[in-house]
């Protein structure tokens, strides 16, 4: 997207907010479900983009911070309490959380992390399923209540899809900030190189912990709006399906790239939807799509894009070094 | 003058291998210190034992007179120790200033700050003045990844200068440089320890190089040190001929 003018990229992104706020008021109660699933899904995805595509850490635990935020959502709402508290019990709990998952990235990574945070993502299972007395186990909760926001009801999909869309222009415009920062800049210098990052005075403990916490607190920023969203929560959304589904949106759409996630789940949500068509083959028809993407963009769809203008770059370059060069040796 | 680094009697074993064998000098304040010797001597583990990067087995490191043995190079790096690596280290994907922005940002207020601060911390004009230092102006803007090897080698050292260090540990900065650049790098080098008083220590297999760069050159050979004194002394020194420079 950098390599758009500045003009065309604000045009762009001008018409895709307008479109998302315009074009869902004609859609019917089950496409503006779909689409704020989109929107919820896409915060989570963006949590994991954060610790996976920016910081370099493997995390299969996504999923259980969203079942986090949303039993801490489902609990406190049908207990009386406002959606905004229970956002920030969630953001508290799975910051906390996250960062004491964190503290194992420390001493291992790669696949002995995933495994690491794997087992953490089934233990959060077991207890969303077993400790009846706090979740009601595989009986779930029922009836929980869409908020109030500003005194405005949101029960009808519509409003309740624009509090979906506004929470995640809140957090895309804090992770856009974060990324900007001279932490985004340390996340990647861990994820590149992080031999070279503690030589350049970069605390890569604090770091890795602070990426782990961000993102998993995001986890629970998306759960908090899950719970609300479907009205209905028990454990089996959350478990490890869930995290893979994350891991996947966030891979085909681009580790690392800002919009990697919102495009990675249009596809894993919104894709599924466009095949039903095809009635039984849209499953296998799905997977053979993704396949055939990562073998050609192994880094996902933002990649192809990232490729092309890397290439053109090089060309330009190649260019000036070209003129320069004849420019030397015309030179007297 | 002042002792900027001291390292005394550093040893390091890899199970029964001993690299670094009770190695003993001390740098002082704006010298420029080279280091030499075969390959797999143990001037990159000493290098690594002195920043932190590996634990020694004994001895002690002290920098301006504070022991920092042990000390994570992270924190060394915040007391004004920098490095450059024998392999480029550079960040590829990140723009030739954003490497020199990342090399210089830690060292700027606290990590909070850093985060409410402007996204380049403050560090966009100092980059730029590197940038323009080690003559890669032309370059600011390209990632790091698309610069030739040279370049790249430059880029290297400068980020290493980026924090202001008092004291600088360069690991071959010139392997794989070509003439042209060597010159270059040899003058930025030398007209920074001239004009801010900065220390360096160079590993380094280029004898024109180090003879012409350093005031005081130290050999070593298997994992000790076999002779230490000025260029034209070491030149001379026949053990050193023996073990290293050959006839």
């Amino acid at each position: 997207m950098t390599g758009l003018p500045r003009y065309l990229r604000i045009a762009l992104g001008i018409i895709v907010i307008a479109g998302l706020i315009i074009v869902p008021m004609n859609f019917n109660r089950y496409g503006l479900f779909i689409l704020s699933q989109w929107a919820v899904m896409t915060i989570a995805a963006i949590g994991l983009n954060l610790t996976l595509g920016y910081a370099g850490q493997v995390s299969l635990a996504q999923g259980a911070f969203v079942g986090i935020g949303a039993y801490a959502a489902g609990i406190m709402t049908s207990q009386g309490l406002p959606l905004i508290a229970a956002l920030g019990v969630a953001i508290i709990l799975c910051f906390a959380i996250g960062w004491l998952l964190g503290y194992p990235a420390l001493r291992v990574q790669h696949h002995y992390l995933a495994f690491v945070t794997l087992a953490f993502s089934t233990l959060a299972f077991l207890v969303f399923r077993n400790e009846d007395w706090l979740t009601k186990g595989i009986y779930g909760i029922s009836n929980i209540p869409r908020p109030n926001v500003f005194g405005f009801p949101t029960n009808r999909p519509l409003p309740f899809y624009y509090l979906c869309l506004g929470s995640l222009g809140i957090v895309s415009v804090m992770v856009w900030w974060l990324i900007r920062s001279p932490w985004g800049r340390a996340f990647v210098a861990l994820r590149e190189n992080p031999i070279r990052a503690l030589s350049l005075g970069i605390d890569t403990r604090r770091y890795t912990l602070m990426a782990f916490a961000i993102g998993s607190a995001l986890g629970g920023v998306a759960g908090t709006l899950y719970a609300p969203l479907t009205q209905y929560i028990d454990p089996v959304p959350f478990n490890l399906s869930l995290s893979l589904d994350l891991l996947m949106m966030v891979i085909i759409g681009g580790a690392g790239f800002f919009f990697g996630p919102f495009l990675g789940a249009m596809i894993a949500v919104l894709l599924p939807e466009w095949l039903r068509f095809t009635q039984g083959y849209y499953l296998m028809l799905y997977a053979t799509a993704v396949i055939l993407l990562l073998i050609y963009s192994p880094s996902g769809l933002l990649g192809i894009l990232d490729r092309l203008m890397a290439e053109r770059r090089t060309r330009t370059a190649s260019a000036l070094r070209a003129v320069a060069k004849s420019r030397l040796e015309a030179a007297p | 003058m002042t002792k900027v680094l001291e390292v005394s009697d550093i040893r390091k074993n890899f199970g029964g291998i001993t690299a670094v064998d009770g190695v003993s000098f001390d740098v002082q304040e704006g010298e420029i210190l080279g280091l030499i010797g075969p390959n797999g001597c143990g001037k990159s583990t000493l290098f690594n034992c002195i920043l932190g990067q590996l634990t020694p087995s004994g001895g002690e490191v002290k920098v301006d007179g504070k022991v920092v043995t042990g000390l994570r190079p992270s924190a060394l790096n915040r007391l004004g120790v920098s490095r450059t690596f024998q392999l480029l280290q550079v960040f590829p994907k990140l723009s030739v200033r954003e490497n020199l922005i990342l090399a210089g940002q830690e060292h700027q207020g606290s990590m909070l700050s850093r985060l409410f601060g402007p996204s380049d911390a403050g560090l966009t004009d100092a980059a730029d003045q590197m940038i323009g230092f080690f003559k890669l102006d032309h370059l600011a803007t390209e990632p790091a990844g698309g610069l030739s090897y040279g370049q790249q080698k430059l880029l290297d050292a400068a980020m290493a200068f980026m924090g202001g260090p008092r004291l600088v540990l360069l690991d071959e900065p010139a392997g794989g440089v070509n003439l042209t650049m060597l010159a270059d790098l040899r003058e930025r080098l030398a007209t920074i320890n001239r004009e801010k008083r900065a220390t360096f220590v160079v590993i380094e297999h280029n004898m024109e190089f180090v003879m012409s760069l350093c005031s005081r050159v130290m050999v070593m050979a298997e994992g000790k040190v076999l002779a230490m004194g000025r260029p034209d002394q070491i030149r001379a020194n026949p053990a050193v001929i023996e073990a290293y420079l050959g006839h």
